[in-house]
């Protein structure tokens, strides 16, 4: 039977533990929620970009842009993978480079110039640890990614893309899709292929709104507004990868920090019983060798 | 009747109020909104929204986007937007500066730091 002092601190670590992973779970449940919110907001500005859209195409414009359409020959490319900064967080890393290393491969097979960028700490160690070089690193991003910050990232990329330095860029990120379901994804954001499948399509809104009988007046013309409907329709996407992420993240967390403090509770419950047992049997030996040396005495 | 106003950039919505009348900084320079305004959409340019409400004179500095009227309801869609008052004169001029130097060797990149220095000019007007 195993020692009962080495029994209770053992079950006194891991309440310790315990308690640990309770904080931290209440901890990403709070972020969770504020990075719901941030989500939520920003699909107030996705839907007026639908709608601008679908008011453009309502007016008979072609809709025509370079970054919507698929070059020829892709000479270069790049892939952004999405990680967070800490761990801690259950499958949600690996589960995004099981996505990321085939696409990288595939695309550093067939592509002649190809980089890797990387955002978050855990993403740039595993894929370090994978032997994949990374060409530019963001660490910068935790549960509340800044749109001022992403939109630089987006601008580096629209100038490339522009410049034909890049021919196609894909995003590795946590697609969010319900608290229970999150789902590692590769998006091609450049070329942004439709304008309507990026900004989440909302039919109804667009028509429901009785858009489709007003006479707009365009300024300066339908035309320059798509020029710049579609750079700002990339950013507001790519944005949209980054919030998806975070909100995955903590809710990754949230999940893996439950059933740590589940297991450490499960596990406390088996200790008390070993050392309970530990006790009770040490001082049923110790009464028995009392006895004995009683009735030694006697005898 | 009043028009109502309503600024929303991807984190947030900015502002949600109601004016008497509302002049938008376009790609191509200001225009004015009363109420009954034709439904509108339009490309704007980097400077100051201002707003007449029955609390006094408001302005907004606006980082392009776009602008919908329609009903009175004028929406603004823009990447940043924030009360001129917490804009700053010394880093507007620093963002000037930058954008100067950048390169334009090539048609786009002309075209990239045309974009930049018209940013962070309306930035600095905004700001004076």
């Amino acid at each position: 039977m195993a020692n009962a002092r080495a029994l209770d601190k053992r079950r006194k670590s891991i309440r310790n533990i315990r308690k640990i992973t309770r904080t931290m779970e209440l901890i990403a449940t709070a972020r969770y929620k504020k990075a719901m919110d941030r989500a939520h907001a920003a699909t107030a500005y996705t839907e007026q970009i639908t709608k601008i859209v679908s008011r453009l195409a309502a007016a008979g414009l072609d809709v025509k842009h370079p970054l919507l359409e698929q070059r020829d020959e892709v000479k270069s490319a790049r892939v952004l993978v999405l990680n967070s900064n800490r761990g801690l967080c259950g499958g949600y890393n690996a589960s995004v480079f099981r996505e990321a290393i085939p696409r990288i491969k595939q695309l550093r097979d067939s592509v002649p110039r190809f980089h890797v960028d990387a955002s978050g700490k855990r993403g740039v160690d595993g894929l370090g640890y994978r032997g994949i070089a990374i060409d530019q690193k963001f660490l910068n991003f935790e549960d509340q990614p800044a749109y001022a910050e992403v939109e630089k990232i987006a601008e580096g990329y629209l100038n490339q893309y522009i410049t034909g330095e890049i021919d196609r860029l894909d995003v590795v990120y946590t697609k969010f899709i319900s608290t229970s379901k999150q789902v590692a994804t590769v998006q091609t954001l450049l070329p942004l292929g439709s304008l309507d499948e990026g900004v989440e399509t909302d039919d109804n809104g667009g028509a429901d709104s009785g858009g489709a009988n007003v006479d707009y007046e365009f300024l300066p013309s339908a035309e320059s507004i798509l020029e710049e409907v579609v750079p700002t329709s990339f950013k507001v996407k790519l944005f949209k990868c980054f919030l998806d992420s975070a909100v995955s993240e903590q809710v990754a967390r949230m999940i893996a920090m439950k059933g740590a403090t589940e297991n450490a509770g499960d596990m406390i419950k088996k200790l008390s019983m070993t050392y309970n047992r530990a006790r009770q049997s040490q001082i049923t030996g110790e009464i028995m060798e009392i006895i004995g040396g009683v009735e030694a005495l006697e005898g | 009747m009043a028009i109502r106003c309503i600024i929303v950039t991807p984190e947030r919505t900015e502002l949600d109020c109601e004016a008497d009348s509302v002049t938008l900084p376009m790609f191509d320079g200001a225009l004015g909104v009363l109420p009954g305004r034709a439904p509108l959409i339009g490309r704007l340019g980097f400077g100051t929204l201002q707003l007449e409400t029955a609390a006094g004179p408001q302005r907004y500095f606006v980082d392009g986007g776009f602008a919908q009227v329609e009903d009175n309801v004028v929406s603004l869609l823009t990447s940043r937007s924030m009360s001129v008052d917490l804009l700053d004169v010394g880093e507007a001029e620093k963002a000037l500066e930058l954008a100067h130097e950048m390169p334009s060797k090539t048609p786009e990149q002309m075209q990239i730091k045309e974009t930049a220095v018209r940013r962070a000019r309306g930035q600095l007007r905004s700001a004076r």
